[in-house]
């Protein structure tokens, strides 16, 4: 693996994606400030808001690195450097969660930060946790989706996909026994249910980056 | 080590309507090969494959000593690029892109490179979207020679471009050509490119290499006889006259075996040798896939 290569063609991923990544982390300042100056109702917009930009970034840099280069046909020009396709694909991988991963961190902690300073809220923890893994598979969804597929359609159909899981897994995990008992309480608690939850949800992770993996280190047409 | 840049044994790759069947293509080191054939007729195809963007089904590819597709990386290393369909970031500047390919590439050269940016007459600061067709062409050229590989390959670079721009690419082209050791593949449906810069020619039509030689070989095989032939003389039986045109007693003989001898032959089988015309690779090319395909269809 020529991991200086990897390297440049993420830098320049990040290059070509700068203000998308700045207008998303405009969107989630925004959305913490509604959140936070909001009162009540601010706190449910906000976190709305919050959810949606960290989707909208992972759409737009996936979209964006991915498929618009196929679409823009710079493809052609991307493969004529020395690299093999699973530099490439490493490349794209790392990349798209490269520039999502610290975003979705700095929200993920921003939110966790919320729920610590509001006590009345301390039993959403466990549930805030488990739903931001969850918008990480979503995420690792569309870009397995969008590597494999290489159309803008599956990828959009991928996103949609992964946001109404989402919005499932959201009323599941809040009705499962071991989670809803302590959803609406004070107090922050962490049970194996959780930890069983973010298993299957990490797994599922691997399965599907190890999985567009797979399928593309077995692809005999690039272009 | 090889003297062949380029080294296709028994290729083929199969689509749903189209195939590449049984390419056998050698490409001395040093020299420069016009690939030719109609839209459609495989050279693309060809050229990913050597490129390692397509695997083939069959077959082995040996680029510049390495096996493709893979060690398609270590390969493309030596390896310049410009195709019809390639885009550079329309969102990025020429110096962008220089700035991004010149740490991968141990060769490249930078003093060439913005030569070359004079020459072309391209400002590196602007946005390749703010550029016309004729002058993307050319900054990916620049891009392609200012890594001063050992291979070129240029697939159909000169599509679209107007006669000045062609001019200057294909001028370009021949002042890159100094450079003894690099090798160049130039496909092309524009016979008349390949004619100015070009020592080889191959012919690929259907899928199929129909023929490859020396160029000035091809322009001194083919040959069209105008005949006069008296009315009890039968049109003579010649070797490799693929294609009879002309009407019944002025016949049109084209032949791909011309020999001097021809002519007195003729005359000795009481046919008149009204003239014998050269042919340009156009007209040898068109010959050469009309008389496959007849055969085909016989």
């Amino acid at each position: 693996m020529n991991y200086s290569m990897v390297k440049s063609l993420i830098w320049k991923d990040w290059y070509f994606q700068r203000q998308a990544i700045l207008l998303a982390l405009g969107g989630a300042a925004v959305s913490f400030g509604i959140v936070v100056f909001g009162g009540q109702p601010g706190f449910t917009i906000g976190l709305i808001l919050l959810i949606t930009v960290t989707v909208m970034i992972s759409a737009m840099t996936m979209i964006g690195n991915t498929i618009g280069e196929r679409e823009n046909q710079t493809l052609a020009f991307m493969m004529s450097l020395p690299i093999s396709y699973v530099e490439y694909t490493t490349s794209k991988i790392l990349g798209n969660l490269l520039i999502f991963v610290p975003f979705w961190l700095t929200v993920l902690a921003g939110s966790l930060a919320l729920i610590l300073v509001s006590p009345v809220i301390h039993g959403f923890f466990a549930f805030a946790i488990i739903m931001a893994v969850e918008i990480l598979v979503s995420t690792c969804l569309m870009i397995a989706v969008g590597l494999v597929s290489e159309s803008k359609g599956w990828t959009i159909s991928a996103m949609i996909t992964g946001n109404l899981t989402l919005n499932i897994v959201g009323y599941l995990v809040a009705h499962i026994p071991g989670i809803k008992e302590g959803l609406y309480g004070s107090a922050i608690y962490w049970n194996s249910t959780a930890t069983i939850l973010l298993v299957i949800e990490f797994a599922l992770i691997a399965l599907l980056l190890g999985g567009a993996f797979f399928i593309q280190s077995r692809k005999k047409d690039f272009i | 080590m090889s003297d062949l840049s380029v080294e296709f044994d028994g290729v083929s790759k199969r689509y749903k309507y189209f195939s590449l069947e049984n390419i056998h293509l050698e490409l001395p080191t040093g020299s420069i090969m016009g690939f030719i054939g109609a839209n459609g007729a495989g050279k693309s195809t060809t050229i990913r494959i050597l490129m390692g963007l397509v695997h083939q089904d069959e077959g082995t590819v040996r680029v510049l000593g390495h096996q493709m597709p893979a060690a398609q990386a270590a390969a493309k290393l030596d390896i310049g690029f410009v195709s019809e369909d390639m885009r550079l970031y329309g969102a990025a500047t020429l110096k962008w892109h220089m700035d991004f390919m010149r740490p991968i590439y141990p060769r490249w050269d930078q003093s060439y490179a913005d030569e070359l940016a004079r020459r072309f007459d391209l400002k590196p600061q602007q946005k390749i979207k703010g550029l016309s067709h004729g002058q993307r062409v050319k900054a990916a050229l620049l891009l392609a020679l200012a890594r001063r590989p050992r291979l070129l390959v240029l697939d159909e670079p000169t599509t679209g471009l107007d006669p000045v721009a062609r001019v200057e690419v294909l001028g370009e082209l021949m002042a890159a050509l100094a450079d003894e050791d690099r090798t160049i593949l130039f496909s092309s449906h524009n016979t008349l490119d390949v004619e100015q810069i070009s020592d080889q020619i191959t012919f690929i039509d259907r899928g199929r290499i129909i023929d490859s030689d020396d160029k000035e070989v091809f322009l001194d095989r083919w040959r069209r006889l105008r005949l006069i032939l008296p009315p009890d003389v039968v049109v003579p039986s010649l070797p490799g006259v693929v294609e009879v045109g002309g009407s019944g007693r002025l016949p049109v003989l084209t032949t791909n075996r011309f020999e001097p001898a021809m002519v007195s032959a003729c005359n000795d089988l009481g046919a008149t040798v009204q003239a014998v015309d050269t042919m340009t690779l156009e007209e040898i090319f068109v010959a050469n896939v009309h008389s496959r395909r007849e055969r085909l269809t016989a």
